[in-house]
């Protein structure tokens, strides 16, 4: 029904894009804002019909789109979930998202599920997990898949490389690209005190194909000084500094602004693409 | 220190965490600066605000019900008691109905695992499979001679309840439409996607056990029985026409005695 008349996907253009959450469609829809693409979240789309593919199929019609899922627990040692995987593959071939991406990560064991960004030990058992699992996906969907690094409020003592070094050997490996969270670079930076620039230079610079940025929140409470990945705040000054050297590096490379918590008005996200956009723009006349 | 523990052992161990049920997996954490038992738990916090957080958008009528505290404790509990086993929140909070119903503190709100029922089967609803329904001018010819069914939309759901559980709902949602009477009587809902909306319709317990019968596969002749056995003066083609008038009639089809 829709394989046959879905048109190919229009490219992620090297811009900044926002993440649409469900309170901005109906604006997004009635006015068309101009936004260089979207993403939205795979698994709001699960459900096998209703207005919500309907939302998508009209966004899909006017704005290059990527699809990002949060759900399937790629590095966890319990198998992948089947049902899981072939519900995305129908998704991805319904909507031929531009980009398909989830975490490095797991969220769950044993069949119960955390429904979060859980942190994987970096040794090589999980590195060997997670190249097979990143196969599986790309076999599965019959195209590349993005990996995105998460943020961390941990480290395990069994750790046998740096999280940059898995990181990178894990795109090496399985052959996918990478989604460069530089939010998340920052926080991992303060939570565990490693050198953002170095985890930055160790990336593999032709395999990052899209940037998010968001805002954290600090605990304040502790002793140590622990960020949280929230997604519920304007990005933060030394993330915007971390920002311009990952372009400096990589290249005006697609950006997303991500916000989920205390989600403001669609104006804040714009001004903050905004943001990006300027930046970006920067190393669009270099480049030329 | 404890030797290296296998990825599935460290999983097991961290989801133990995470779900309070003990922190074992502190011993393979590093610390530097905290207790590990303290970074554990800024995930055992995440993992259930985002739960909770999910139960909390799928039944706001229990929650306006009960309040904000007495909720998030009741999913607090739930989310330990029956763990989402999806990685989509959409799938996380099918037995919470059951949950309440067994809830000791809930006992003296009796309506109230209803009103839960009546918020799962409304997102079911709104999620279903997109159908094209019979058209209603459309002549419908059966001669086969066997036993008629009609194919619904896969929206459609039902919920008999004792209470008046489509009022209850209505006032917890929409509060401001005054004070709520309440006469007692139990109330038979019909829910179906109506274009970006689910709409919610209270119907007679004749027109609920025939739309049940057929919704279970039964024929027309069976259910239009079920219904009779409800209300003697129950009018199947008033019934049928307002089925086909909603959009909620697919097809009718009609085929031997040994159909499944």
């Amino acid at each position: 029904m829709h394989d046959a008349s879905t048109p190919a996907a229009r490219p992620i253009p090297a811009a900044a894009g926002i993440g649409l959450r469900a309170p901005h469609l109906p604006r997004v829809l009635a006015e068309r804002p101009r936004v260089p693409w979207f993403e939205m979240h795979s698994e709001n789309f699960f459900g096998a019909g209703g207005a919500i593919h309907d939302a998508l199929e009209r966004v899909r019609a006017d704005y290059p789109l990527s699809l990002h899922g949060v759900g399937l627990s790629l590095g966890s040692a319990d198998a992948l979930d089947g049902d899981h995987l072939l519900t995305l593959r129908a998704l991805v071939r319904r909507y031929q998202p531009a980009l398909v991406s989830d975490h490095i990560c797991w969220g769950a064991i044993g069949g119960i599920h955390l429904n979060d960004l859980l942190p994987l030990p970096f040794t090589t058992e999980a590195l060997d997990l997670m190249v097979s699992r990143v196969q599986q996906v790309q076999d599965a969907l019959g195209r590349e898949f993005l990996v995105e690094n998460v943020s961390s409020y941990l480290t395990f003592r069994n750790a046998e490389m740096s999280e940059w070094e898995f990181v990178a050997e894990l795109v090496r490996r399985a052959g996918c690209g990478l989604l460069l969270d530089v939010n998340n670079v920052h926080v991992n930076s303060v939570n565990h005190g490693f050198d953002a620039h170095a985890y930055l230079r160790a990336m593999p610079v032709a395999a990052v194909r899209e940037i998010h940025l968001a805002g954290f929140t600090r605990k304040s409470d502790l002793a140590v000084p622990l960020l949280i990945d929230s997604h519920s705040r304007p990005v933060d000054a030394a993330v915007w500094a971390l920002y311009g050297e990952a372009l400096d590096r990589f290249g005006p490379v697609p950006t997303l602004i991500e916000w989920d918590q205390d989600l403001p008005e669609l104006e804040v996200l714009l001004a903050e693409a905004g943001r990006a956009e300027a930046l970006l723009d920067v190393r669009r006349t270099r480049a030329a | 220190m404890s030797a290296a523990p296998a990825l599935r052992e460290l999983q097991r161990g961290f989801a133990d965490a995470v779900l309070g049920r003990g922190d074992d997996a502190a011993r393979w954490v590093v610390g530097a600066g905290l207790a590990p038992a303290a970074r554990l738990q800024v995930y055992a916090n995440t993992s259930a605000g985002t739960q909770i957080d999910a139960l909390r958008g799928t039944y706001p009528a229990v929650l306006a019900l009960v309040g904000e505290d007495f909720f998030e404790a009741a999913a607090a509990r739930y989310r330990l008691l029956h763990p989402s086993t999806h990685g989509n929140l959409q799938d996380f909070g099918g037995a919470f109905a059951e949950f309440l119903a067994a809830m000791p503190e809930a006992a003296a709100l009796a309506y109230l695992p209803d009103v839960a029922h009546l918020e799962w089967l409304r997102q079911e609803a709104a999620l279903a499979a997109d159908a094209t329904p019979l058209d209603a001018v459309a002549p419908v010819a059966l001669d086969a001679g066997g036993p008629v069914r009609l194919i619904l939309h896969p929206s459609l759901r039902l919920l008999a309840s004792a209470y008046p559980v489509l009022t209850i709902w209505r006032y917890a949602t929409a509060p401001a439409s005054g004070r709520l009477q309440l006469e007692g009587r139990g109330e038979q809902v019909v829910l179906w996607r109506d274009g970006s909306d689910v709409a919610l319709a209270a119907t007679d317990a004749a027109s609920h056990a025939c739309i049940a019968a057929l919704a279970g596969g039964r024929d027309l002749d069976a259910a239009h029985a079920d219904a009779l056995a409800a209300d003697a003066h129950f009018d199947l083609a008033a019934c049928l026409r307002s089925l086909i008038a909603q959009g909620l009639v697919v097809a009718f089809t009609q085929t031997g005695e040994c159909t499944p």
